[in-house]
């Protein structure tokens, strides 16, 4: 048999971990609220049956309030699985049992997998899963997702009550939360709705109390006639009369007078509620006043200086090594031996081999750059600079929370564009959108790389980190630009959760590492290798098909020049940086690429692999850090582009994102260059 | 009544002085209510314009002066329950300090039904036909900045305040009244455990002066002043 399971809870509370448990899968999964923002699906191993397991964005009720929420609540009350398997974080279970009591009324069957027992056991919390289980009506399996340990038996209770399901007969009964009165209320609610409407897709008893919550999105959906809603309406008013207070509280409130009755009786807490937590003291630390900022500029600082550094020029001189040296002369070895003519040897050696290490020398670097990341978000750290960075946020019109899809923009604008899910308003979400591509992407970091290799040799570090500053600097001026202008409207919210702070899992950071960057070497294995032969073949040619002499007169070369009068008051208008920069909106390494193609077979005289040096003819600092700046915030890449236009859901405001981005990044180049030299630099 | 004329007290007394009139009958003038408490008419104006802002009182232009539903629960509340509590303790042998904040601590956590309960054997006691509100015991409408306190605070016994959130210090605690407002954050703010009744402390603030971080239901929320405004918190001090 065939049975879709959904995972469902509260963020944070193990969802992910527990999918790859279940599934085998490598989803990544981070300490901050908002890590998966869509669906994503798997099949159980080690069971016969078929089984589907639906990792779904956390959600604190069924009244959703952003785009990933109402993503999680759609597939609950639309798809239906057979069973929702409800993890709930067992250190705090008041919360997330709140979850509980609506999933029980939507009348799916549930299991409850009590997650973090590790935890539970190390605070010597004592729950009494028993009574538990018992005064919910719904079996409890303990798990502890990190290690795997309860997952087999969590898969067989489910396996099982899907069976039970399935032959018919019914698992989920109603609990006992809310009293006559209310009650009351419910059912009569229920009976209008059943007189008006013959077969409602949800579960009735459900969308009574919604209604009578006044809940617009389950209203809009059932397209309900005036007179029901005039009536549920009147039904609502008598209730909050009779007890003083709106529906949507009276309502809350008893759900959570049934919970907080529940916990008392099974749950014993050790810590008394006042005593402070590692968590806590870490909290003070890291959240005080005077050294929050200073310690996130610090931390930013010493992850920069590591990965640019003695350990990353030391992973770069070993991989270009390895391929310049030790496969270069390998191949060229057998190229020889099998007499290859020239322009194939040409072509293996000084395009795609030159194409590629000009790519993957770089990829320990951005590996150890992701891994600081990952330890950042999983250890919770990145909760706390969304909490410490919202005073700012606000300013321009945008909330903490935008801070997290920016920081993630570190790694990769792709997910960090659709991490903007989480947030709560339409145009919150198209402003940081807009701005998100501004953060320095892992891909654009070889550039910077090259660049302050070559003309800052001596502080490299200080100079690719003040690129990335420029970037945050822009971004805040455009953002209060936009919101002044384009973006008008009311400052974003701001409501978050700050998850404890947890010691990552050394396979968590792995996963998490290996899930950002394998798609820097798949790239470079796909995108870059095809632009590594296709600029190779466009700068050896002509129109006329004619290997030349000088690639100035390839095709390449043509087109190159005609574009880049556009660059020259910016400092680099030469058609090698034109084709570049145009080449690098495939994938912004392919920037590298192509200044490694390029300069490469320019200079006739000596080996092809001393990129550097023919760059310094090319550049002077000035203009190097001036395309650095240019590089950093045009338009992004096209990968990024699509996500772009599919979370924007608009041409218009597709084109105006990149249109603005790169109007910027000319704008910001001008200056840099123009200012610079008019200072004598 | 009393001249301690601090911010708190001072409305808490113009919601007496007008739920008193209101019995009485009368459409209450602003005038009225300065005579009442013996001050200028321009200082009235402002403080009624403040009750007004809070939602406790309404009053068209130069109109008179009307409590609204929830100003009149206030008032009630402010003078039955507390009192009421007091009294029960007293009676039970409890001494006058530990019955005042012990009667604190208890009106929040007692449900309506013993309230009832309370009412009916303390008057019964008494021989008193005096009726106390109990059914709304449990849900009462607080304004920004206002510390409402007793009838008891003429001997300088100020022990209960309303609180809006923001206005908690780092380490202070209180528990949820209201949370005033409607709509996206209003449900929200109830999703992430705010139950009325429940117990907040403030954690801490960001260093840049916002948001907060609060303790709620045994897990770190943190929101900004602006919504900490709406959250009213009765605050219980020792
Ligand atoms: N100690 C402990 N940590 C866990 C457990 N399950 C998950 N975590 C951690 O909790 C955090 C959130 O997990 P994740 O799976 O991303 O939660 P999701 O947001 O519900 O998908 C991660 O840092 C996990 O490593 C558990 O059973 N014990
Ligand atoms: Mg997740």
């Amino acid at each position: 048999m065939s049975f879709r399971f959904a995972l469902v809870g509260n963020p944070n509370s193990g969802k992910t971990s527990l999918f790859n448990e279940i599934t085998g899968n490598t989803q990544y999964v981070g300490n901050w609220p908002g890590v998966t923002v869509e669906k994503k699906e798997g099949r159980a191993k080690k069971i016969k049956d078929d089984v589907k397991i639906i990792d779904l964005p956390g959600i604190y009720s069924l009244s959703p309030y952003t785009l990933e929420e109402i993503i999680a609540r759609d597939y609950l009350v639309d798809e239906k699985p057979d069973v929702v398997i409800n993890i709930i974080d067992a250190t705090n279970i008041e919360r997330n049992l709140y979850l509980t009591t609506q999933l029980v009324e939507l009348g799916l069957p549930v299991v409850i997998a009590l997650n973090m027992m590790d935890e539970v056991e190390a605070a010597e919390d004592k729950i009494d899963i028993d009574a538990l289980a018992k005064s919910l009506g719904i079996p409890i399996i303990p798990t502890i997702a990190t290690k795997g340990r309860g997952v087999n038996e969590l898969m067989q209770k489910s396996l099982q009550i899907a069976q039970t399901a399935a032959v018919g007969s019914t698992t989920g009964k109603s609990l006992d939360i809310f009293n006559k009165g209310i009650g009351k209320y419910i059912s009569e609610t229920e009976s209008a709705l059943a007189a008006h409407l013959q077969d409602i897709p949800f579960n009735p008893r459900w969308v009574a109390l919604k209604l009578l919550e006044g809940d617009l999105k389950i209203i809009d959906r059932l397209n309900l006639p005036g007179k029901l809603l005039q009536e549920i309406g009147q039904r609502r008013d008598m209730l909050e009369e009779e007890y003083g207070s709106d529906a949507e509280t009276i309502i809350a409130d008893t759900r959570y007078d049934f919970i907080s009755g529940i916990v008392k009786k099974t749950i014993e807490r050790k810590r008394s509620q006042g005593a402070l937590s590692t968590s806590d003291k870490i909290d003070k630390v890291v959240t005080n006043r005077l050294l929050a900022i200073p310690l996130f500029l610090a931390v930013m600082f010493v992850v920069f200086k590591i990965t640019f550094g003695a350990l990353g020029s030391f992973t770069i001189d070993w991989v270009d090594v390895l391929i310049n040296e030790t496969i270069a002369g390998t191949i060229s070895g057998w190229l020889e031996a099998a007499g290859a003519t020239e322009w194939l040897y040409a072509l293996i050696i000084d395009g795609i081999l030159a194409g590629l290490s000009s790519i993957l020398v770089f990829v320990p670097q951005i590996m150890i750059l992701f891994l600081f990341l990952a330890f950042l978000e999983d250890s919770g750290y990145m909760a706390r600079a969304a909490f410490i960075m919202d005073r700012l946020f606000k300013r321009l019109g945008l909330s903490g929370k935008s801070f997290i899809p920016m920081l993630m923009g570190f790694g990769c604008s792709v997910p960090a564009i659709m991490a903007t899910r989480t947030l709560e308003n339409e145009k919150d979400r198209r402003l940081t959108i807009i701005l998100t591509p501004f953060m320095s992407c892992g891909a654009k970091l070889p550039i910077y790389a090259l660049f302050a290799g070559a003309f800052f040799a001596n502080n490299q570090s200080l100079v690719v980190f003040s690129v990335y500053l420029l970037g945050i600097v822009i971004a805040i001026l455009s953002g209060i630009i936009l919101r002044k202008t384009v973006l008008k409207g009311e400052p974003a919210p701001f409501l978050m959760e700050l998850p404890p702070y947890r010691i990552p899992t050394g396979k968590g950071l792995l996963i998490h590492m290996w899930d950002r960057g394998k798609a820097f070497i798949k790239k470079a294995g796909t995108v870059i290798f095809a632009a590594a032969v296709f600029i190779w073949f466009f700068q050896t040619f002509d129109f006329s098909l004619k290997m030349v002499e000088d690639p100035a007169n390839s095709i390449l070369g043509v087109i190159g020049r005609g574009i880049a009068p556009i660059f020259s008051p910016l400092g680099f208008g030469d058609w090698k940086s034109a084709v570049a920069i145009f080449t690098g909106l495939l994938a912004k390494e392919a920037v590298v690429t192509t200044m490694g193609i390029l300069h490469g077979l320019g200079e006739v005289t000596e080996s092809s692999t001393s990129l550097i040096g023919a760059m310094q003819t090319y550049f002077t600092p000035l203009k190097a850090y001036a395309f650095m700046a240019f590089t950093l915030l045009y338009m992004p890449c096209i990968a990024a582009f699509g996500v772009i236009k599919r979370e924007m859901n608009s041409w218009k405001w597709t084109w105006f994102a990149v249109g603005f981005q790169t109007a910027v990044a000319w704008l910001v180049a001008f200056v840099i260059y123009q200012v610079g030299s008019l200072l004598g630099f | 009544m009393t001249n301690t004329f601090d911010l708190s007290s001072a409305l808490e007394d113009y919601l007496e002085v007008i739920l008193e009139l209101d019995e009485k009958k009368e459409e209450i003038r602003v005038t009225d209510i300065a005579k009442r408490l013996n001050i200028a008419k321009s200082t009235a104006t402002i403080t009624v314009n403040k009750l007004k802002k809070l939602g406790l009182v309404i009053q068209e232009s130069y109109g008179p002066v009307e409590l609204t539903r929830a100003g009149k629960e206030y008032a009630e509340e402010v003078r039955g329950r507390h009192l009421l509590l007091h009294k029960f303790l007293i009676e039970l042998g409890v001494d006058y300090k530990t019955a005042e904040k012990d009667a604190c601590l208890m009106e929040h956590i007692l449900s309506p039904v013993t309230m009832k309960r309370i009412a009916e054997f303390v008057n019964q006691e008494n021989g008193i036909e005096q009726e106390h509100t109990t059914k709304t015991h449990r849900y009462r409408d607080a304004g920004s900045g206002i510390t409402i306190g007793t009838a008891d605070d003429e001997m300088g016994l100020r022990s209960t305040g309303v609180k809006s959130l923001n206005e908690l210090r780092v380490g202070e605690k209180g528990n949820i009244i209201r949370i005033a407002g409607k709509g996206a954050i209003h449900r929200r703010i109830l999703d992430m455990g705010a139950a009325t009744g429940s117990e907040v402390v403030v954690k801490g603030i960001a260093p840049l002066g916002d948001p907060i971080e609060v303790t709620l239901k045994g897990y770190n929320l943190s929101f900004r002043k602006e919504e900490a405004k709406q959250i009213f918190v009765e605050v219980c001090r020792k």
